[in-house]
């Protein structure tokens, strides 16, 4: 067995700034070695830890999907020290990878079932993932109706406006966009993530909600879904933890005896209610 | 009188004065000393029933400077409302000095807390009696007239009290809590006022004397079985900080490994940031389980501080320490000395 | 098993042939400390102790170790792995408690996720442990109530008993055996030999002071997680690493990049991190889940006593007692784990 402290080398293929603000940008990786890049097998909801060689390593959860073939990406913002020093980075530096890491949306479960995805703000990227993933034609006909709702702050915080312009041409997804506060020129929704999943009312029959987000959008959108007669084991979390490793060594990520890096950092509601609240 | 006679009258006097404070409610909670599980060892206690009173002791292994706790005050002396509770704090010259020093460093208000003070003769140099035990088990450690008893399986040994207490309760001039008028409220027990502190630092001549390489080897030498636990960083009053420098990462300023370069640079580094307001209660040293002693290096900086500002730390309610103060006309030829 | 004797004088002899394969580590007093170092001279190899301050983890586990080595050339950079692990180690008078710490170890270390501790684990495989009995615990000593004993040979290669002039032998593993068959001049065991270690390991036994039950100390603590006794529990704790760092089953760790800028070189280390830092799970957000002591102060006991028996069906403490001996404020973990089986006892008495 190699050392799994060493990472794969990848080099940044291209770099698109996502929002108004500027803090938050998707990084696209190309392996050095193809042999890593076929290793690197993930599945929506999955992330991994990447790392600017001489600047330290962090957990990012993977925003490409599997099917986007050639290239990985990965949604940063710039929060601490290594994520702001992927921000300085540039197109031909050479990014580690470690990974992939996580046990990921449980896409088998998934299948045969009606799906709804519930993001807020940045917290969007490996639902990205998810959606893509199932809209492929490959995949499409494995699930049932596909509903997403996906609020932010205000429509300069909207990441992704390519793919959500695809998603919302099509007619087998339902796509509700949300802000906060009117604005001019905005012509989805308006209100909180939680109001408007009042609104829509997905209902819970056979299907899986996909929750992620603040963890203020994630109770109050949790409490509208149990409104509507969602049980707990149909509704599916992300959890984040501090983390270094990312292969359930370094100790920190616990909450009780699951490790978030290696047990999460998907969990069903159900699951989370076993859990010490300590996370 | 021997040393335990006094500590038992000591211990009596604090049980009492402690006793009326929770009684009359002029305090929550009494933060003390409780004897410690193993030889050599006492453990801080908080108390706010009556009966538990007589779990308070008083002995020559107090070691713990128990201003630690009210900075950052822990939850257990903090109401439901998140108010201050009133607490009695039992005090020995070096905790009243930390309080003195955590007031003027607006850390604390020492309206709702009560020194109880204690004239300490000194605290046990536990890692000298260890090493002269060597390997074998000390189960039991009294004090009797003037020596410490130190008794084994299968043995007995004294220890003269005077040579085996800290090296920095040896040159100890405050051993009871400072007071002054402005403070004399919060104070019960023994307290003293102390106007001018005279310290000839004596003890440091040796180290003074090396050469500066000598003086490198012995820190080096000093601090090479560092874990870096931060003991002694937890342990020390003044150390208060809610993100210490070495902990910082944003940019990284200090090394976190092990290598002896960086266990350096963390000591001499809070060493610096002590100048002027280290207390001299040598918990640092008491508590490092790998038996490292910073006195000499704390206690040398207490000596410049003296000498070029005339300040000692913890003795005066009103005065700002120099690091923390600031004149036009402050000396600064110190910068280029070497010393 | 295969039983030969040492003589303590032959402890030179024994190291000069082990060293030239072997790096040969040993108890030696370092500023007053016991603490187990790679031997050079023989003469330093301390025989009386009762155990090391720092545990021999440190041997395996060290407080900084590097993951990785790299050099930085524009936007290339290029990796190198270490090349010593596959140096071959013995470790000479660690105790039975410790060996078990290494068990322990490797079980936490291979246990989650795809992926070993290749670091941690090939060293492991590369190393003999060659431990010595207890024949006087300490009164802090409390292997006998985890399921461990003075003599615990499960998790040694070879086992020493200290007869005085001379060590009784045992090979426990293959390993041992093997090892053991290579040092061809070791005079075979008498009878007597074997039954006064016998005799040694009873008294031993019997002469333990502490004595806790820790009978399903789990079941009392997985319903008790809000439980007001671990704000008691916390009260004193000043949130040093001291329990963490000197606990022979202690593995956490933080990881670093060091970068030489001048040399366009450096190096991904870990060093040792302690689940009593605030910082150990602080998010970049500022949200902490375990925010103050009482939070971290539980985690580590729930850690060795709840979720170690959930996941490995053991418990994570071998009962050396360095932190009971250790603490700065004297939080006695014994008292500690006797006041959590009370809160069974009180709830038995108000039932």
């Amino acid at each position: 067995m190699p050392n799994p402290y060493i990472p794969m080398l990848t080099k940044v293929k291209n770099i698109v700034s996502e929002n108004k603000v500027n803090d938050i940008k998707t990084i696209e990786l190309e392996f050095k070695n193809q042999e890593d890049y076929k290793a690197f097998n993930y599945i929506p909801g999955q992330f991994a830890e990447i790392s600017l060689i001489g600047k330290g390593e962090c957990p990012i959860g993977i925003a490409s999907s599997p099917t986007e073939e050639g290239s990985i990406k990965f949604t940063i913002k710039k929060m601490g020290t290594v994520t702001s020093e992927f921000h300085n980075c540039e197109v031909g530096d050479t990014v580690g990878v470690r990974g992939p890491c996580g046990n990921g949306w449980p896409m088998e479960d998934l299948k045969g079932k009606n799906l709804v995805v519930i993001g807020g703000g940045f917290a969007f990227s490996t639902l990205r993932s998810l959606v893509l993933y199932v809209l492929d034609e490959k995949y499409r006909k494995d699930f049932g109706d596909i509903t997403v709702i996906y609020g932010n702050r205000d429509s300069g915080e909207v990441l992704y406006g390519d793919v959500l312009e695809e998603w919302e041409k099509r007619d087998d997804i339902n796509v509700v966009l949300t802000i906060d506060r009117e604005e001019e020129d905005w012509t989805r929704e308006v209100g909180f993530v939680a109001a408007i999943v009042k609104k829509v009312a997905p209902s819970p029959d056979n299907a899986v909600a996909v929750v992620c987000g603040p963890p203020i959008m994630i109770r109050t959108a949790v409490a509208e879904l149990e409104q509507l007669g969602w049980k707990d084991y149909q509704i599916l979390n992300s959890l984040e933890m501090r983390m270094k490793c990312g292969i359930g060594k370094c100790g920190r990520c616990n909450i009780g005896n699951k490790y978030v890096c290696v047990d999460g950092p998907v969990f069903s509601l159900e699951e989370l209610k076993k859990l010490p609240n300590e996370y | 009188m021997g040393i335990e006679i006094k500590n038992q009258e000591i211990e009596n006097q604090m049980r009492e004065l402690a006793r009326n404070l929770l009684n009359e409610k002029k305090v929550d909670v009494i933060i003390g000393y409780a004897k410690g599980t193993v030889p050599l060892s006492s453990a801080p206690i908080m108390i706010t029933n009556e009966e538990d009173i007589d779990k308070l002791i008083w002995n020559n292994l107090c070691y713990i400077n128990l201003a630690k706790y009210l900075v950052p005050r822990i939850p257990q002396l903090i109401d439901p409302e998140g108010n201050n509770l009133k607490v009695g704090i039992v005090s020995k010259g070096c905790v009243g000095r930390a309080l003195i020093h955590l007031a003027v460093e607006k850390q604390i208000n020492l309206d709702d807390i009560k020194i109880i003070g204690i004239p300490c003769n000194g605290i046990i140099n536990r890692k000298k009696v260890e090493k002269e035990i060597d390997e074998k088990e000390i189960l039991e450690v009294s004090a009797s007239g003037n020596d410490i008893v130190v008794k084994g399986k299968d043995f007995e040994q004294k220890f003269p009290f005077d040579e085996y207490i800290n090296e920095l309760c040896k040159v100890c001039k405050v051993k009871s809590p400072p007071t002054d008028a402005s403070i004399s409220e919060a104070c019960v027990g023994e307290c003293q006022e102390i106007s001018n502190l005279e310290d000839d630092f004596a003890d440091l001549a040796e180290f003074e004397a090396k050469s500066s390489k000598e003086k490198w080897d012995y820190i080096k030498d000093l601090l090479k079985t560092c874990t870096r636990c931060y003991a002694c960083r937890e342990a020390c009053p003044m150390c208060y900080c809610n993100l210490c420098f070495v902990d910082q990462n944003k940019p990284i300023w200090f090394g976190k490994t092990t290598e002896l370069s960086d266990i350096i640079v963390f000591h001499l580094i809070r060493a610096m940031h002590l100048a002027g307001r280290c207390v001299a209660c040598g918990a640092c040293s008491s508590v490092c389980p790998m038996g490292i002693d910073l006195n000499l290096i704390t206690r040398k900086l207490e000596k410049m501080v003296k000498e070029r500002f005339d300040f000692t730390s913890g003795i005066d309610s009103e005065t700002l320490p120099p690091m923390m103060s600031f004149n036009m006309d402050d000396e600064q030829e110190f910068m280029l000395e070497e010393d | 098993m295969d039983q030969k004797i040492l003589m303590k004088n032959e402890i030179g002899k024994l190291y000069i042939e082990l060293a030239e394969e072997y790096n040969f580590y040993a108890p030696v007093k370092e500023k007053g400390n016991i603490v187990f170092k790679k031997i050079l001279n023989p003469d330093d190899i301390v025989l009386e102790y009762f155990n090391s301050k720092v545990p021999p983890k440190e041997v395996l586990f060290p407080e900084m170790e590097v993951l990785f080595e790299y050099s930085l050339d524009g936007k290339d950079v290029e990796i190198q792995d270490r090349q010593d692990l596959d140096e071959k180690n013995v470790i000479f008078g660690i105790r039975p408690c410790d060996a078990h710490g290494f068990a322990l170890m490797a079980t936490f270390f291979t246990a989650h996720g795809d992926c070993e501790d290749e670091i941690f684990m090939k060293k492991r495989a590369n190393t003999i442990l060659m431990g010595i009995g207890c024949n006087e615990p300490k009164s802090t000593c409390f292997c006998t109530s985890l399921g461990g004993h003075p003599f615990q040979k499960d998790d040694l290669d070879v086992m020493l008993t200290d007869l005085g002039e001379k060590y009784l032998v045992e090979t426990i593993s293959e390993k041992g055996k093997t090892f053991i068959q290579k040092l061809k001049w070791l005079a075979d065991a008498k009878k007597k030999d074997v039954q006064q270690a016998q005799e040694l390991s009873k008294k031993s036994e019997e002469s333990f002071v502490t004595k806790l039950d820790l009978t399903d100390i789990d079941k009392i603590l997985d319903p008790n997680f809000e439980h007001p006794i671990w704000k008691e529990i916390s009260d004193i704790c000043i949130s040093c690493g001291t329990c963490s760092y000197l606990c022979p089953t202690c593995t956490c760790f933080d990881v670093i990049d060091e970068t030489d800028e001048y040399n366009n070189r450096g190096r991904r280390i870990r060093i040792w991190d302690t689940c009593q830092s605030c910082l150990y799970t602080l998010h970049t957000s500022g949200h902490n889940p375990r925010n103050s002591c009482i939070e971290r102060c539980r985690n580590r006991i729930m850690h060795k006593f709840s979720y170690y028996p959930k996941n490995y069906d053991q418990i994570g403490c071998v009962g050396c007692g360095r932190c009971v001996q250790l603490c700065p404020v004297n939080n006695d973990i014994r008292a500690i784990l006797t006041k959590i089986k009370n809160i069974e006892k009180e709830e038995e008495i108000s039932a």
